[in-house]
């Protein structure tokens, strides 16, 4: 029998003893008062340890933590609202040096905040090159299709107050995949489904909508990340001419979108323009979609 | 056509010209920020320095983003990265940090049982603090992240019973603090209040 001792009952309360140990504790347990106050009161300093560190968590992650994790270093000019990206000053793999720019969408969503609601609004308005850091050309914002992206931000908004019951033609039960068969049966083009999971977001199922007049695939997805938030992607067609990806807003919902080989895409969502482009970023090499 | 040569003339750059395995290194990094920030505060005992930590962490993932081998936990790994870099920085230099948050709070208008649910887990924070580091380590691994004493060896790179052995010593050493300072006493249903 192994020594009674309170690390015994530390591994008994983790769940990390074998069952004949189990056992003897259980025993113990059951003739010894003091024993099983040592029990609660380790557990409850368990919870208390679990509750001082939870809200960490839920905090949104620094936007330099995201450059760092891209390859990229932040450094907040004193007294300006406008982020700048500089090469890290460290020593880094080469394929990394070339990406000075992979911060632009958190440096763009900061010029968002900088320029509120009055340029979005009229979602006319191009920023001209060197606003951001005095450099790169940064956001481009939508003067055309107009009509399209106020219905797909249209779709976002009816996805997102339909909660978790889900306002989907095709719901996400067993493999995703059927879902997108089911619905590019209605399309003129298969629709594959980004697996947006490293996001944390996950493909709740698909609507059938229509954008500019042609029918076209919401593809709707959720996630317990708050800075995230839910996100939609439409995939239609196009007859258009290819445009790069662009952004675009509507009242609080943010939209990128773009169109490549006859396809229109809009990536859709009230997330930090950081993550959206990051998100849209991904989908467009999953579905090599640019 | 590369996806580099396809972006090449893009003037709003969506895609990064990063290769596929950088894009999903990246991403997973990403991912995994927010338990790397909660294990790197409990081991800093500072916002600030625990993001700095967990820069550095990144910064030295992305270094050596090579040496990560595929089918293994890639949060295990980054677990393994800040704990390395902390450990260094401990040795190098004697932390110790200026804890102003709570007498910030005091000053607030907050309700009394606000206050006192914050001072119970700043109380928490503070006796973690105070803990070894090998077993801060074990216990924010374990019982804050939940990982299953095997993945936390694995982390660590020590046998299972030693992460054992750390764990209960931390776990007693807290309660025994806890109860030394009145944490205990304030009820847990203060602390959730919050």
């Amino acid at each position: 029998m192994q020594k009674r001792s309170d690390g015994r009952l530390v591994a008994y309360l983790d769940g990390e003893i074998e069952m004949a140990e189990r056992r003897e504790i259980e025993a113990w347990l059951a003739t010894d008062p003091a024993a099983r106050e040592t029990l609660a009161a380790l557990g409850e300093s368990a919870n208390l340890l679990r509750l001082a560190f939870d809200e960490v968590v839920h905090e949104p992650v620094p936007d330099r933590l995201i450059a760092a994790a891209r390859g990229e270093t932040v450094v907040e000019e004193t007294g300006a609202r406008v982020v700048p990206f500089k090469r890290r000053q460290t020593a880094i793999p080469s394929a990394l040096t070339r990406r000075w720019w992979m911060g632009m969408p958190i440096a763009a969503s900061l010029v968002g905040l900088l320029l509120g609601s009055v340029v979005a609004y009229l979602g006319v308005a191009k920023l001209a090159p060197g606003n951001i850091a005095g450099k790169q050309p940064a956001v481009e914002m939508a003067a055309a299709d107009s009509a399209w992206l106020d219905n797909a931000a249209g779709y976002f908004k009816l996805s997102v107050s339909a909660g978790d019951g889900g306002l989907v033609d095709v719901p996400a039960t067993g493999d995703p995949r059927e879902a997108l068969q089911k619905i590019s049966q209605s399309l003129p083009q298969e629709v594959r489904l980004p697996d947006l999971k490293p996001w944390g977001l996950n493909f709740r199922g698909a609507r059938l909508v229509v954008a500019d007049g042609r029918p076209a695939a919401q593809l709707v997805y959720t996630t317990d990340n708050k800075a995230i938030g839910p996100l939609s992607l439409i995939i239609g067609s196009s007859k258009e001419p290819d445009i790069p990806p662009t952004l675009a807003r509507r009242q609080d919902v943010n939209l990128l979108y773009w169109r490549h080989q006859g396809r229109a895409y809009a990536l859709v969502g009230q997330s930090d323009i950081g993550y959206l482009w990051g998100i849209a970023n991904d989908v467009a090499w999953q579905l090599d979609a640019v | 056509m590369s996806l580099s040569q396809k972006l090449a003339g893009s003037p709003v750059r969506l895609v990064s010209d990063r290769d596929p395995v950088s894009n999903r290194f990246s991403d997973q990094l990403i991912a995994v920020l927010p338990r790397l920030r909660r294990f790197a505060r409990g081991l800093t005992g500072s916002a600030v320095e625990a993001d700095d930590l967990v820069q550095a962490a990144c910064e030295r993932a992305l270094a050596r983003q090579h040496q990560f081998q595929e089918g293994t936990r890639f949060d295990s790994w980054m677990f393994r990265i800040v704990q390395t870099i902390w450990i260094d920085q401990i040795r190098a230099r004697d932390v110790r940090k200026e804890d102003g948050d709570t007498a910030e709070r005091l000053g607030s208008d907050e309700p009394v049982r606000q206050v006192e649910a914050r001072l119970a887990l700043d109380e928490v924070r503070r006796a973690v603090d105070r803990l070894a580091p090998d077993q801060r380590i074990a216990l924010l691994l374990v019982t804050v992240d939940g990982l299953s004493y095997k993945e936390a060896a694995e982390v660590v790179r020590v046998p299972v019973g030693t992460i054992m052995s750390r764990l209960a010593r931390a776990r007693i050493a807290l309660l025994q603090q806890l109860e030394a300072g009145g944490g205990m006493r304030r009820s847990i249903k203060d602390a959730e209040a919050q």
